[in-house]
């Protein structure tokens, strides 16, 4: 199976360098960030590996994993990191953060789509920082594809995959005929969430994502990594969303105690006016 | 040329900045593959390494160990041409940095295995040598140690027992003699072993030779010896019985093996300071996080002067060890060959830094820090190794000492003799006068400290002159006697360690301004010159010893001691 998984770098939340807003809040300030690669993304990357390999011997590869990512030069540590864990080559859309929205991505994505081929597009449910949720569901509208969102596991059957969503109260099991678009949530890397059809039932995988071993790093320098132009995959680069303002959000106020029940409801009845 | 180490050109007086500036960085290439090896490391060992299960069990988990292989950690310094990785000195020290946090048993079975153990074929061995031995020892199918040591001589090298004969046909050596405490020991197949390879002669130091000893007949290895701390690593002894070494193994020349083994411990020294350098950096987050949460009198712990006095001494000591150890690794990599003083410093300064670490995080996280269940205290345990192995900190302060003052004193002696036969000696003499000219007219400047630094800077300046001027006077005064005066070697070489410290923060926060300036630079700026304080304190303090001190009362009340067999008081 040919797999694409589109990646994005955001900022490291444990880094001490935070965002930062300029006055006015017209941009963000990114300088002095340490990014890392989005989690639901690098969920995704495991979720195509499984599916195209035997769990029980990685090594060998039974189908092609190609990333994806949009950004400046420095986005390509992310792509890297990528192929040192199994990816087998990448491609770097050249791009500005700011001339980017969900919309240029989705179209942009189904440009390398038409002409990479691939079975199944396999991505992250959303990305941290800007939590848009929107880019596999458009992507999918524009491929004519069918989508399962939120996926918790991933069956691979002949022509198809069977993909488990976990929603309240039970899971739903949609059967989406290739080529299909899948969005992962993060219990797609528990040990038994995904099989290939090579991979038996009762193999059971490390829980969470893979991790490069060293000369895999230094081999991954030798994988392929094309760099494509935004403008060559879009025609159309006007930015549909418009971000007017940014605000930190506001820091959180010290509790306080409260004496006893009596005095925490009436608190939370007549401050909080939650109850 | 004395400028090829630093330390050493400082006994000159001779200040070479260009060694240190502008302060080394890895290329952004080799910092994204780093920087993927660390993030590797953590979540291996997050994911399968319990440092307490280790300490408990005394070993280290067969799957952990395969783990590690897997990883490809024990082939980061073999080349790539042998089944390696290849990493820059400077690349390994950040990987090892991040095993050294994580746990101190895989680190010294790590550093036991490429640091020391495998390290002479690398520096010494023959391409023949490399090709056959190093590409099973890359991939951890086999595992190296280093064995020097035996019960008679630990610091003392040229006291080795182990015998080497030459067979009468010349083709082998019968390998006859123990070693003891050897890092993996017990399941090691490849040993770095040194033996005398001469008759004993009265008053003649042995030769030594290196030899590659595989595990095979006659070569067997005692009981794990139980240990204060890095209890999971192997410590073992290693019994060699008329074992047969072909003489293919040599390593390096025959009868060279001291040097052999001084090389050796030169990167192994350096590699140990990377490691504590890791371990600091996991108790200063510990403390952090612990003096935050806990609460005393109402408030955080945090907020207390005493606590908070700790805490930037962690901090700051950190930072200097930190930039002194990454200094010596670039300078490795530019592949200076000289740098014993250097990383014979960074073990020094590494080692009792951790412990002053250590301690001062057990004493934040008081009795909590006591307590088997938190790891303050196996934490403490681990470290204490650094002070003793790899040549102990006093042997190695004396080393640093007499070898920064062996070349000076060698030209003091030239310099007399030149005086005898002004002719012949002419160049000589000019061109000492040159180099007692610079340093007495003018001090050496450290021109390239950022402005901000001034004040560092000119501390550096004027101890550098305190040092040569010292240096100068012991020799002169005391010449060869100089080599049993450890009171004055250990003045001596506190004030370089102290100057080679100062030198690699200063070097590093210019640096960090030249890229972020004043404000981004803060943090750098601030803890250097908190450094530098402390170090200003302490050099006055060794240099105004060299004239005004206790030093024969100490020796007498040590005489007295050892002649009461201990204290001799009792109050009743």
């Amino acid at each position: 199976m040919k797999i694409l998984v589109p990646l994005k770098r955001v900022a490291d939340p444990d880094n001490a360098n935070k965002i930062k807003i300029p006055a006015g809040g017209a941009t963000i300030d990114t300088t002095g960030l340490e990014w890392k690669p989005n989690p639901f993304d690098e969920y995704a990357l495991e979720a195509a590996l499984r599916l195209t390999e035997n769990g029980a011997t990685p090594k060998t590869r039974g189908g092609e994993v190609i990333v994806v990512t949009f950004g400046p030069k420095e986005c390509e540590t992310t792509l890297r990191a990528a192929l040192a864990t199994g990816a087998d080559r990448a491609i770097r859309v050249d791009a500005k953060d700011d001339e980017l929205d969900g919309s240029i991505v989705a179209k942009a994505l189904r440009a390398i789509v038409d002409k990479e081929k691939p079975d199944a597009v396999v991505m992250g449910k959303q990305a941290v920082d800007g939590d848009s949720n929107q880019i596999g569901q458009m992507l999918a509208q524009h491929l004519g594809w069918p989508q399962a969102t939120f996926a918790a596991t991933i069956e691979e059957e002949d022509g198809a995959l069977l993909v488990g969503r976990e929603v309240d109260g039970g899971v739903i099991t949609l059967r989406v005929k290739l080529p299909a678009l899948v969005t992962v949530d993060l219990r797609i890397v528990a040990p038994t969430s995904v099989y290939s059809k090579q991979t038996k039932r009762d193999f059971k995988y490390n829980d969470g994502v893979r991790f490069a071993a060293l000369p895999a790093i230094m081999a991954a320098k030798k994988k392929p990594l094309a760099e494509l132009k935004l403008a060559e995959l879009v025609s159309d680069t006007a930015l549909k969303v418009q971000y007017s303002r940014f605000e930190a959000p506001p820091s959180r106020k010290a509790g306080i105690k409260v004496k006893d029940v009596a005095e925490l409801v009436t608190r939370l009845k007549n401050e909080a006016k939650v109850i | 040329m004395i400028e090829e180490s630093f330390m050493k050109a400082l006994f000159h007086g001779v200040v070479a900045e260009e060694l240190i500036f502008p302060f080394p960085s890895p290329s952004e290439s080799e910092r994204d593959d780093v920087r993927q090896m660390v993030d590797s490391v953590k979540r291996f060992c997050d994911s399968s390494v319990d440092s307490a299960a280790i300490d408990d069990a005394h070993e280290i988990p067969r799957e952990v160990l395969d783990g590690l292989k897997e990883l490809g950690l024990f082939g980061m310094v073999t080349p790539q041409a042998h089944g390696g990785l290849g990493l820059s000195t400077m690349a390994y020290a950040r990987v090892m940095e991040e095993v050294s946090r994580h746990d101190a048993s895989l680190a010294v079975t790590l550093g036991g295995h490429q640091s020391i153990g495998l390290r002479a074929i690398l520096l010494f061995g023959t391409d023949e040598q490399k090709a056959r031995l190093l590409p099973r020892l890359a991939t951890g199918e086999r595992v190296a140690a280093f064995a020097l040591t035996e019960p008679s001589a630990g610091s003392d090298a040229a006291a080795i027992q182990t015998r080497a004969e030459l067979s009468a046909d010349g083709r082998f050596y019968v390998l006859n003699g123990s070693k003891i405490w050897i890092t993996n020991g017990g399941f090691a197949d490849v040993f770095t072993v040194f033996a005398r390879t001469s008759r004993p002669e009265e008053g003649q130091k042995p030769r030594l030779t290196a030899l590659v000893v595989e595990r095979g007949p006659g070569v067997t290895s005692g009981p794990p010896e139980e240990k204060l701390g890095i209890r999971g690593s192997s410590t073992t002894s290693v019994y060699f019985d008329d074992v047969r070494v072909p003489v293919e193994n040599v390593l390096g020349e025959p009868g060279r093996g001291f040097r052999v083994a001084m090389e050796v411990l030169n990167t192994g020294r350096l590699s140990l300071a990377t490691g504590a350098v890791g371990a600091c950096k996991r108790l200063v987050a510990m403390s952090a996080a612990r003096a935050a949460e806990r609460k005393a009198f109402g408030r955080s712990i945090a907020e207390f002067g005493l606590i908070k006095d700790k805490l930037a001494e962690m901090a700051c000591q950190t930072w200097a060890l930190e930039s002194a150890a990454y200094l010596t690794a670039g300078l490795v990599d530019t592949g200076r060959l000289d740098y014993s003083l250097e990383s014979a410093t960074c073990k020094i300064v590494g080692s009792e830094t951790l412990w002053r670490v250590v301690n001062d995080a057990l004493q934040i996280a008081a009795g909590v820090g006591y307590m088997k269940e938190y790891p303050y205290e196996r934490l403490l345990r681990d470290a204490r190794i650094n002070l003793i192995f790899e040549g102990t900190n006093e042997i190695l302060r004396c080393f640093v000492a007499l070898s920064g003052m062996a070349s000076p004193g060698k030209e003091l002696a030239e310099v007399v003799r030149a005086m005898r036969e002004p002719i012949k000696g002419f160049g000589l003499l000019s061109e000492f006068a040159v180099r007692k000219a610079r340093t007495a007219l003018g001090r050496e400047r450290l021109t390239r400290a950022h402005p901000l630094l001034s004040r560092e800077a000119v501390l550096f300046e004027e101890y550098t002159v305190e040092l040569v001027k010292a240096v100068d006077k012991v020799l002169r005064k005391h010449g060869k006697d100089i080599a049993e005066m450890q009171y004055t070697q250990r003045r001596v070489a506190e004030v370089a360690i102290d100057l080679y410290c100062l030198a690699a923060c200063i070097s590093r926060t210019t640096r960090a301004v030249e890229l972020r300036g004043e404000e981004g630079a803060r943090r750098e700026l601030d803890l250097t010159t908190m450094f530098a304080s402390a170090a200003g304190a302490r050099m006055k303090a060794n240099v105004r010893g060299f004239d005004r001190n206790d030093d024969e009362l100490r020796k007498s009340i040590a005489a007295r001691v050892v002649g009461d067999g201990g204290y001799p008081f009792d109050l009743v």
